[in-house]
C-alpha cells in the first residue's frame, strides 16, 4: 500500500476515529487503526468492539492495499511532522514507512485480516434526520445519563421512535431529561432502543450543524451515517423504564426565569456548597427568589434574583450541579420552572418539547 | 394481597403519608401492593420497573422509616413488577440477587454449614487481598491442580473464612456431588477426642479422608495438641496423596504457630501461603458501598467516607459500624451529622485508636523513606544523614503512639528520654522553618495512618 496526503487531511481523518480506541485493550489489534487505501481516498476504521468509527480522507493513492497501525502512535507522529506533504508506504510485513520533508519514521503494524470487521446491517430500519436536530437533542439530554454501572440499562440515551416523533430520554434516578423531535418514519420503523454513553459522546463530537444523518437500526446494533463518517455501536439490551410515570402531571407554581442570569447566580452561590453540604436552597417569595448555599465551618452565600412570581412563599433545595447542567446546555433565553412543593420534583421547560425533571434534596434547617 | 399484608400495607401507608408530599404518595405509592412479609424482608409488587427504580433512588429513606414505624425495625425491601412473575429485574443489583437465591444454608458433609453470604461475588477485592483472592479463585476453579495445600492467614475480620467458604460454595455450585468439608480445627479436635472415647476412630477417619475439598479454619488451635496433630498429619497425607484439595486458614503464618510439629509446618508451607492484610481506604469504601447496596441501605456519601477513614483495622468492625449507623438513621429518621455518628460509634472508634501505629512501624517507614537501614534507627551513629531520620522517627513516635519518652528512648537503642524530647523539639522547629521537611513528615505521617 502506498499513498501520500497533506498533513491537515491526514490529521483530520485520524481525529475523527481516534477517540474510540480504548486505552486499556484486551486485544492488541484494538489499539490499531485500520487503513484501507482505495482510489483517491484512504478509509480509517477504529473499534473497541462496542463502538466503531469509520472515516476517510483524500489522498493520492499510488498502490491500493490495507494494514493496521497503532492509532495513538501514528497520530502523535503525524502531528509532529514538519512538512505538509506526507508519504506513507507499507510493505508486505505491515511495516509502515512515513516520510515527510527530512523526517523518516517506521512503525510496525498488524495485518488487516486480524481487524474485527464492523457489523453489517442487512434488513435494517433506516430513518433520516437533520444532524442539527440530533446534535441539539443529545446536547440537551446526554448530561443526565446515569454513571452507575449496576443499572446498565440507564448507561445510555433512550431513542424512542413512535408516532412520527423521536423522543430522547436520559435519567439517573435523581433527574430525567427528555426531548421530542418531529420526524417522519413508517410505522414499521417504530422502536425503543438504548444507545450507550460512549456512542452518544462520540456522536456528539462527530455531528455537525448541517447535513443529514442516516440512522440504521439492526439487531442489537445501530449505525449513524454522517456522510463521510460512520459510527456503529452495540445497543444496550434491556427495557428502559417507563419514564412517563416520572413526569409530574401538573404544577402548582410556575416561574419564568432568564436562563443565563439564573445560571450565573447559581454558579456564584454554589461556590459555597461543598461535597459535605452539596445543596442550594431556593426561597420563593413575592417577585423574588433567594438562592442560598451554606457549608458549616466554611461559610455561606446568598443571592437575590428578581422574577415574576406571584405564588405562595416556599423553599426548595436542589443539588447545584443537577440544576445547572440543563441550564448550561440549553440555548433559549427563557426557561420555565414548574414546582409543586418542597418534597416534589421540579420541572424545567422551554418553548419547544423538552423537559427536565429534578428531584429536590431534603431541606435541613 | 392477603389480609395480613393488606393490614400491614395500610399501616405502612399511614406512616409513609406524612413523610412524602401527597402528590408523591399518590404518584408512586398508591399503585404499590405488599405481597409478602417475613421477619427479614418485605416484598412489594409494582406496575412496572420505573416504580422500583424511582422509589429506590429517591424514597427509600422515607419507606424504611415508615417500615420501622409500622413493624419496629427496618427490613430488606424487594420489588416485583406485575409484568414478570419473579423479580428478574434489570435494577436488582447482582449481589442482592445472588444472596437472595441461596437463602437456605447448606450443610456440607458433617462439617459446619457454609454461610450463603460468603461467596466470591460478595468479596471486595483490593490490593490488600488480591493475591489471596486470586489463589482461592484458582483453587476453586481447578481443585488440587493449582495450589495444594492453600494456606491463608491474616488478622481478625479480614476475610479468611469468607474466602474459604467461597471456595466451598463455588465448588458445590459447580458440582453438587463434590464432598466439601468445612470445619474449624477445634471441631476436628473435639470430634477426634470423641472418636477415641467412643472407639469410633475408623468411622472418624473414613469421614474426613473422603472429602474432595477439606477447608479447615483457624488451624492455629492445633498448637500444643500432639495427638490431634498426629491424626491431622495422617488425614492430610491421605487427602494430599489422593489429589484432594486442602485449604487452611490461620491467624499467623505457619512458621509462627508455636508448638506445632515441624512436619506439619513444612506441609502447610508446601503449597501457597497467602496473606490477607487490612484494606486500604479505597477498598474500605468499596466494601461499605457494596454492603450498603446489598442491604439496600442508602446513606450520604460523607457517612461512608467517615466510616472508611476512621475504621481501619478490620472489615467486621467496619460492617458492624455500617449496620449501626444505618439502623440509627432509619429508626430515628434524624439527620446524620458527624457528632451523632461519633457518639454512636464511640466504643468502636476508641478501639481503633488503641490499635494505632507501633514504634517499630514508624521506624520502618521512616528508614524506608530516608533510605537508611532499620538498624540505624537504634544505632549510636551521629552523622546528620542518620541522626535526622532517627529524630523524625522519634517525633512521630511521640505524636502517633501513647508511649512515654522513656519507652520511646528505649525503643531507639536505649536512649535517654531527654534525647527524645530534644529530637521532638528540633523536628518541630525544622518543620516550621522548612516547608520541604514539613511535607516529608506529613507524608510519612499519612502513610502510617493509612
Amino acid at each position: 500500500m502506498k499513498f501520500s496526503a497533506t498533513k491537515e487531511k491526514l490529521l483530520e481523518g485520524l481525529q475523527q476515529v481516534q477517540n474510540v480506541v480504548s486505552t486499556r485493550t484486551t486485544l492488541p489489534i484494538l489499539s490499531n487503526v485500520l487503513l484501507q487505501a482505495k482510489e483517491g481516498a484512504v478509509h480509517l476504521t477504529t473499534t473497541d468492539l462496542d463502538v466503531g468509527v469509520r472515516g476517510s480522507f483524500e489522498a493520492n493513492v499510488d498502490k491500493v492495499g490495507a494494514t493496521t497501525l497503532p492509532a495513538r502512535r501514528l497520530f502523535t507522529i503525524i502531528r509532529e511532522l514538519p512538512s505538509s506533504e506526507i508519504a506513507i508506504e507499507v510493505d508486505g510485513k505491515n511495516a509502515a514507512s512515513i516520510r515527510s520533508g527530512q523526517s523518516f519514521f517506521k512503525i510496525l503494524g498488524l495485518p488487516e485480516e486480524e481487524f474485527p470487521p464492523l457489523p453489517k446491517f442487512e434488513n435494517a430500519k433506516v430513518v433520516t434526520m437533520r444532524q442539527k436536530d440530533l446534535h441539539d437533542g443529545l446536547r440537551k439530554t446526554a448530561y443526565a445519563i446515569s454513571t452507575d454501572e449496576t443499572r446498565y440499562v440507564l448507561n445510555g440515551v433512550l431513542f424512542s421512535f413512535k408516532e412520527n416523533k423521536l423522543t430522547l430520554v436520559a435519567t439517573d434516578g435523581r433527574r430525567l431529561a427528555m426531548l421530542d423531535i418531529e420526524l417522519e418514519f413508517p410505522r414499521s420503523h417504530e422502536a425503543d432502543i438504548i444507545v450507550p454513553t460512549k456512542a452518544v459522546t462520540e456522536l456528539q463530537r462527530l455531528l455537525k450543524d448541517d447535513g443529514e444523518v442516516k440512522i440504521s437500526v439492526g439487531s442489537g446494533q445501530i449505525a449513524f451515517d454522517l456522510n463521510n463518517t460512520l459510527l456503529v455501536s452495540k445497543l444496550i439490551e434491556g427495557n428502559y423504564p417507563n419514564y412517563k410515570q416520572v413526569i409530574p402531571s401538573e404544577a402548582k407554581e410556575r416561574v419564568t426565569l432568564e436562563r443565563e442570569t439564573f445560571l450565573n447566580s447559581l454558579r456564584r452561590v454554589s461556590l459555597l456548597a461543598s461535597d459535605k453540604s452539596n445543596s442550594i436552597k431556593l426561597s420563593f417569595s413575592k417577585n423574588n427568589i433567594e438562592i442560598t448555599a451554606n457549608t458549616p465551618e466554611v461559610g455561606e452565600a446568598r443571592e437575590s434574583l428578581p422574577v415574576a412570581y406571584k405564588g405562595r412563599d416556599f423553599s426548595i433545595a436542589f443539588n447545584p450541579e443537577f440544576l445547572m447542567a440543563p441550564l448550561r446546555n440549553l440555548t433559549e433565553d427563557e426557561v420555565f420552572f414548574d414546582l409543586i412543593d418542597e418534597m416534589s420534583p421540579g420541572v424545567l421547560k422551554i418553548q419547544t418539547p423538552f423537559l427536565y425533571v429534578l428531584m429536590p434534596m431534603r431541606v435541613s434547617s | 394481597m392477603d389480609e395480613r399484608c393488606k393490614a400491614l400495607w395500610e399501616k405502612l401507608s399511614a406512616a409513609l403519608k406524612p413523610q412524602v408530599s401527597p402528590d408523591t404518595f399518590k404518584r408512586w405509592f398508591s399503585a404499590v401492593e405488599l405481597t409478602k412479609a417475613t421477619e427479614d424482608e418485605l416484598t412489594f409488587v409494582v406496575p412496572n420497573n420505573i416504580y422500583q427504580f424511582w422509589i429506590e433512588s429517591n424514597h427509600m429513606a422515607a419507606l424504611q422509616s415508615a417500615i420501622t414505624d409500622a413493624v419496629g425495625a427496618p427490613r430488606t425491601v424487594r420489588f416485583l413488577t406485575s409484568a414478570e412473575s419473579d423479580g428478574d429485574d434489570d435494577f436488582t443489583a447482582p449481589e442482592v440477587r445472588k444472596t437472595d437465591g441461596a437463602s437456605h444454608s447448606r450443610t456440607v458433609g458433617l462439617g459446619l454449614s457454609l454461610n450463603p453470604r460468603n461467596t466470591f461475588e460478595s468479596f471486595v477485592v483490593g490490593p490488600n487481598n488480591q493475591i489471596a483472592h486470586a489463589a482461592c479463585l484458582a483453587v476453586a476453579q481447578a481443585p488440587a491442580r493449582t495450589y495444594n495445600p492453600l494456606f491463608i492467614y491474616g488478622g481478625v475480620g479480614l476475610g479468611k473464612t469468607h474466602l474459604m467458604q467461597a471456595i466451598g460454595q463455588y465448588l458445590w455450585a459447580k458440582k453438587k456431588t463434590s464432598k466439601v468439608m468445612y470445619l474449624s480445627s477445634e471441631l476436628f479436635i473435639n470430634e477426634f477426642i470423641d472418636a477415641i472415647q467412643h472407639n469410633t476412630l475408623v468411622k472418624f477417619r473414613k469421614r474426613y479422608r473422603q472429602a474432595d475439598l477439606l477447608l479447615i479454619d483457624d488451624i492455629q488451635f492445633l498448637a500444643g495438641k500432639e495427638r490431634s496433630q498426629e491424626e491431622f498429619f495422617h488425614t492430610f497425607n491421605t487427602l494430599f496423596d489422593g489429589h484432594k484439595q486442602i485449604v487452611l486458614s490461620s491467624d499467623r503464618p505457619a512458621s509462627e504457630i508455636a508448638n506445632l510439629e515441624h512436619r506439619l509446618v513444612s506441609r502447610f508451607e508446601w503449597g501457597l501461603t497467602a496473606e490477607l492484610q487490612p484494606p486500604d481506604i479505597e477498598t474500605r469504601l468499596a466494601i461499605l458501598r457494596k454492603k450498603a447496596r446489598a442491604l439496600q441501605i442508602k446513606l450520604h456519601d460523607d457517612v461512608y467516607q467517615f466510616l472508611a477513614t476512621r475504621i481501619r483495622s478490620n472489615v467486621r468492625r467496619l460492617e458492624g459500624a455500617l449496620m449501626r449507623v444505618a439502623s440509627f438513621a432509619s429508626l430515628s429518621g434524624k439527620e446524620l451529622t458527624q457528632e451523632t455518628i461519633e457518639h454512636l460509634l464511640k466504643d468502636i472508634l476508641l478501639e481503633e485508636r488503641r490499635q494505632m501505629v507501633t514504634i517499630e512501624q514508624i521506624q520502618r517507614k521512616v528508614a524506608e523513606h530516608f533510605d537508611v537501614r532499620l538498624a540505624d534507627m537504634t544505632s549510636k551513629r551521629r552523622p546528620a544523614s542518620i541522626a535526622f531520620p532517627r529524630q523524625v522517627a522519634m517525633y512521630l513516635a511521640r505524636e502517633l503512639t501513647k508511649a512515654s519518652l522513656n519507652e520511646i528512648g528505649d525503643a531507639f537503642g536505649g536512649r535517654d528520654h531527654g534525647t527524645v524530647l530534644h529530637a521532638c523539639k528540633l523536628v518541630k522547629k525544622r518543620m516550621k522553618e522548612q516547608d520541604n521537611i514539613r511535607q516529608t513528615v506529613s507524608f510519612i505521617d499519612s502513610a502510617l495512618q493509612r
